[in-house]
Parts: structure tokens; sequence; C-alpha cells
């Protein structure tokens, strides 16, 4: 186990002291002005938590919240197991696997405001390959005016770009499983599906849990690669939490953005607490 | 079931071919566009083959800039990360002092807190700090989610080592500094190289800190590439451009594709 020492600070302080400059000083900055009205930094009054309540009480925020829970729920239902699978098959000769791997990851590579030129090119009815090939198939060539076309490219955009990720998290699990364990198996006659549910499943729990809370949280605050694919529209069907966000930003309101800002690291927060919450419950079940 | 069984290699393949095809498909896509002609030239018809996309990154010398300055904030981030991640993850995987798990949902938050919900306080305080518009802003600000992602990765590695190492080193008079030098640096060896790799990956392609850091100066590829698109936008240039973006990580991904293989360890506190 552990050894109790408090000069385990020393250790983490120069860590600590990073992410205070680029995360807490700027997160107590945002809280400071998101309780105030500011035209500009020198001149501003207090308005308290205004701001807060006409966000909370706006219809536009919860639909935003609703989208992006959709969003994240579309997302985490089909990357999760996808990747578990793909993790899977991957091949057990060492030579395969280090071409499989670099091949599969190629996607996390591209830089994020270039990868709805890459779909929107792809889908061009004049010369990308998909764009050609699926109005054959029933796809019309007018998809940004239809919301579920337009989901559906954000959606298989994310998979495309993210699923590489929940890949190689899982295989890095699976490689964990001592040999011994599949002869086991093997000797006792068990059939593939429970050799999966029996043992390499519960070797992927912990990495299981990061991979959802990445997943889960990047897809609920996309905002670069979802916005330039149809712009938010059709009519703001595709406007997700971080792309109203961006546009106060943009405007330059800076207590409403603080004020949103706060808002969304709550939610942030909340998270991360139920990762560590379930993280407890996965070493209590593997204790006992 | 046991149709399916049998068959299940031969599945396994289909399956693992099928999604590989659909992950290269976009880059297929965009490799052949850099190499077409798509802006209407004098010399050349709009949709010929042409090289002249890649020449012109080379002739450019806002592109081939961005190129440097692209390499350097990376390299820079890398530099502070690791060495500040390793005695950090260190301490989370052998020691426990009060406050531990607080710290660690802190750097998990914080990992997990998109760069626009911070973009405003970071720009002010980076100007206060005479760092906008140069690649040692965007280095330190991509810290805020490389370095709990590295402490995360490293800790694993270092949870995989048994404890006796660190006890015989302190029985022979080691000290933890020197402990981690001489013992425990040599065997994370390819963890470093893992984490120093997803540092380079999720460094690379941030777009956001990357944006509003750099207005005038020290423009990383990502934002060269969104200032060519205009009224006539030269597709064929910004595929190429972003062709060229990914040969880096390839080469890296190539090369570090026995220690990807190998399977990193990934762990928790």
């Amino acid at each position: 186990m552990k050894y109790r020492t408090e000069i385990g600070w020393l250790f983490v302080a120069p860590a600590a002291l990073i992410i205070s400059l680029v995360g807490l000083v700027p997160l107590i900055t945002v809280v400071n002005y998101s309780f105030f009205e500011i035209f500009i930094l020198d001149a501003r009054f207090w308005v308290g938590t205004e701001w807060y309540a006409e966000i909370i009480g706006s219809e536009r925020f919860w639909a935003s919240f609703g989208r992006s829970t959709l969003f994240s729920a579309f997302v985490l239902t089909i990357q999760i197991p996808l990747g578990i699978a793909i993790a899977l098959c991957i091949p057990k000769r060492k030579i395969w696997v280090g071409i499989t791997l670099a091949l599969v990851a190629l996607p996390l590579l591209v830089p994020w405001n270039m990868i709805p030129s890459l779909w929107l090119s792809l889908l061009n009815s004049e010369t990308g390959i998909l764009g050609r090939i699926l109005p054959n198939l029933g796809w019309a060539s007018d998809w940004k005016l239809s919301t579920p076309h337009t989901w559906a490219v954000i959606i298989v955009m994310d998979v495309w770009h993210w699923t590489s990720l929940v890949v190689i998290l899982c295989y890095s699990a699976l490689t964990t499983v001592p040999a011994a364990y599949y002869q086991a198996a093997a000797i006792d006659g068990a059939s593939p599906w429970q050799v999966f549910r029996h043992i390499q499943l519960p070797k992927l729990h912990h990495v299981l849990l990061m991979a959802i809370l990445l997943r889960f949280m990047d897809s609920f605050m996309i905002y670069t690669e979802a916005f330039p694919i149809n712009a938010g529209g059709p009519d703001g069907a595709t406007t997700f939490l971080a792309v109203d966000l961006g546009e106060e930003i943009r405007a330059f309101n800076y207590g409403p953005s603080a004020a949103r800002s706060v808002i969304y690291f709550m939610i942030i927060l909340t998270v991360a607490w139920m990762f560590s919450k379930a993280q407890d419950m996965l070493d209590c079940g593997e204790r006992s | 079931m046991t149709f399916v069984y049998r068959y299940l290699p031969a599945l396994k393949v289909t399956a693992l071919l099928a999604f590989i095809l659909f992950a290269c498909l976009p880059l297929v896509q965009m490799t052949l566009i850099s190499f077409t002609v798509t802006l209407p030239k004098p010399s050349a018809e709009v949709g010929s083959l042409t090289f002249t996309n890649y020449t012109n990154i080379w002739n450019s010398p806002n592109l081939r800039s961005s190129f440097v300055n692209s390499i350097a904030y990376v390299l820079i981030n890398i530099c502070i990360t690791v060495p500040v991640a390793i005695p950090a993850a260190y301490a989370f995987s052998r020691m426990s002092f009060s406050g531990d798990k607080h710290l660690f949902l802190a750097f998990i938050a914080f990992r997990i807190t998109p760069p626009v919900v911070l973009t405003l306080p970071i720009f002010q305080l980076f100007s206060a700090l005479g760092i906008v518009n140069s690649v040692f802003g965007i280095a330190l600000a991509h810290c805020l989610f490389n370095l709990p992602i590295s402490i995360w990765i490293l800790q694993g590695f270092i949870s995989a080592i048994p404890k006796e190492l660190d006890e015989t080193a302190f029985l022979d008079g080691y000290s933890h500094p020197r402990f981690i030098w001489k013992f425990l640096l040599p065997q994370i060896a390819p963890g470093i190289a893992v984490t120093a790799f997803f540092c380079f990956m999720f460094s690379w392609v941030e777009v956001v800190f990357a944006r509003i850091l750099t207005t005038t100066n020290g423009k990383p590829i990502s934002m060269a590439i969104n200032s060519l698109f205009g009224f006539h936008t030269d597709i064929g240039l910004v595929m190429a451009v972003t062709t060229a973006a990914m040969m880096p990580g390839a080469v890296l991904l190539f090369a570090m594709r026995t220690h990807l293989s190998l399977g990193f360890r990934v762990g928790r506190v």
C-alpha cells in the first residue's frame, strides 16, 4: 500500500502551481466577472446574480443543454462499444498491432479546425468521394437543410475523430491481461463471450471509466468541430452549449459569458465528482 | 451463437479493415485534393494533377514559420509538462498525503474543462504577463489539459514498478530525487515516450487557445490554415498544408507504434 507522508505535497507542488496559473487563477477571474456588468474592464458595476438568473431562466440555455446531452448520449453509445470491439479485433501478431494502431490513430492528428473542412469536402457533391456516392443511396445533396442529416454528419465526424482514442485506451488495458488467464479459460472451454465478460471486461473497467469521462466532457462541450459544419443550423438545431458561450465571448459580453463559464464549470465539477465516486465504487468492488 | 464463433476470426479481420477504411477515407480525400489544381490558373486546368500546392507551402514564409512555431510550442510544452508530471505522478502513485484525492480530482476537473470556458481570463492574464503572440504562451496554456493527462499516464507506469525497487534504494541511502533520477527514470522511459507523444498529439491539434493567444505573431499551423480561407479559397493548398501538418505526427506515431502496441499502462489513484 501507499505510505503516508506529507512530503508528497513537495512532489506535486510544481504541477499544482502550473495548474493554478493556467486553471485556477483564470477560473477565479471568471467567477469575479460573473457578478458584474462590464462595458470596459475599468468601469464595472455590481449586478449580483442577475446574469445567472437570466441564463438559467432562458429557454435557449436549456435547449442547448438538451441538445448537448443528446449529442453526448449518441457519442458515448456509439464510440465506447465500437472502441471496445475494435480493440478486441486487433490481431495478436506484434508487427500487425503496431501498423493497425498507427493507422487507427491517424484521425487524432488532424488539426481540429480542419476536421469540418475535411468532412465537408468529403461530402461535396461534385468533388467528394462520399458526396458523389451517397445521392445514389438516397442521401439528399441539400442535407444542410435537414436536422437529422446535419446531426448524422456531426456524429459520424465525431466517431471518426475520437473512436481511435477509445481503441488505444482499451487496447492498452487488454494487454495487461496475463496470458495464463486465457490458457485457464481455454482449458475450461470458455466461449469467446465468456472470456470477454469475465476476463477482459473487468480489466477494462478503469480505462473505460476514464474514456467515458473524456469522451463525455469533450463531446458535451464540442466547439471547434461542430459549428463550421452547418453554422449551428439548420435553425439552431446543432447549437450546442459551447457554441452559445463562444458567441458571447466574441461579442465581448464579459459578464454574461463569465456567468455562463461558471455554470459550465459547475457541470464539469459535478461530472468529475461523479467520476471519482465511480472510481471509489470500482475499487471497493475489486477488494471485496 | 456457435455459428458466429466459428467465423469469429474472419469477422474480426473484416470489422478491423472496415474501421481502418472508415478512418482513412477522409484522409484519402484530403491527400487527393492536395495534389489537385483547385483555382483557375493560366498554366494549369482546374482538376489536373499538380505538385504546386506543396511547393507553394515551401515558398510562403508565413506557412514555413507556422510550422516552426507549431514545433516550437509543442516542444516547449513537453519540456514543461514531463519534468513537472514525473514527480507528481510518483507522489500520486506511492504516497498518501492529506488532500491527495481532492487534488487529483481538481487536476481531472481542469483536464476536462474546455478551453473556451477560460479563454477570456487566460488572454487577459497572459497579456498582463506579456506572453501573448509568442509560442511560450500557447505552450503554457496547453499545460491545462496536458499536465493532468501526463500525470495520469505516468502514474500508471510508475504503479506497475514493484515497490521493492524504492525500498532497496532507500535502504542503500538514496534520497527521493536521486532515486527518481537514477532508478525510476530508466524504468519508465517507455512511459515518458508515450506521455510525450500524447502531449504532442493533444497540443498539436488544439485550436481554441492557439487562436486567442496569437493575434498578430507566433501563429501555429492550424491558424495559418485558417488565414488561407477567404473569398477565393485555394482548397488544394489548404489540404496540402493539412497533409503536411499531419506528417510529423504520422512519423512519430509510426516510431511510437511498438510502445503503443506494448500497451501503455493506465492506472488510477
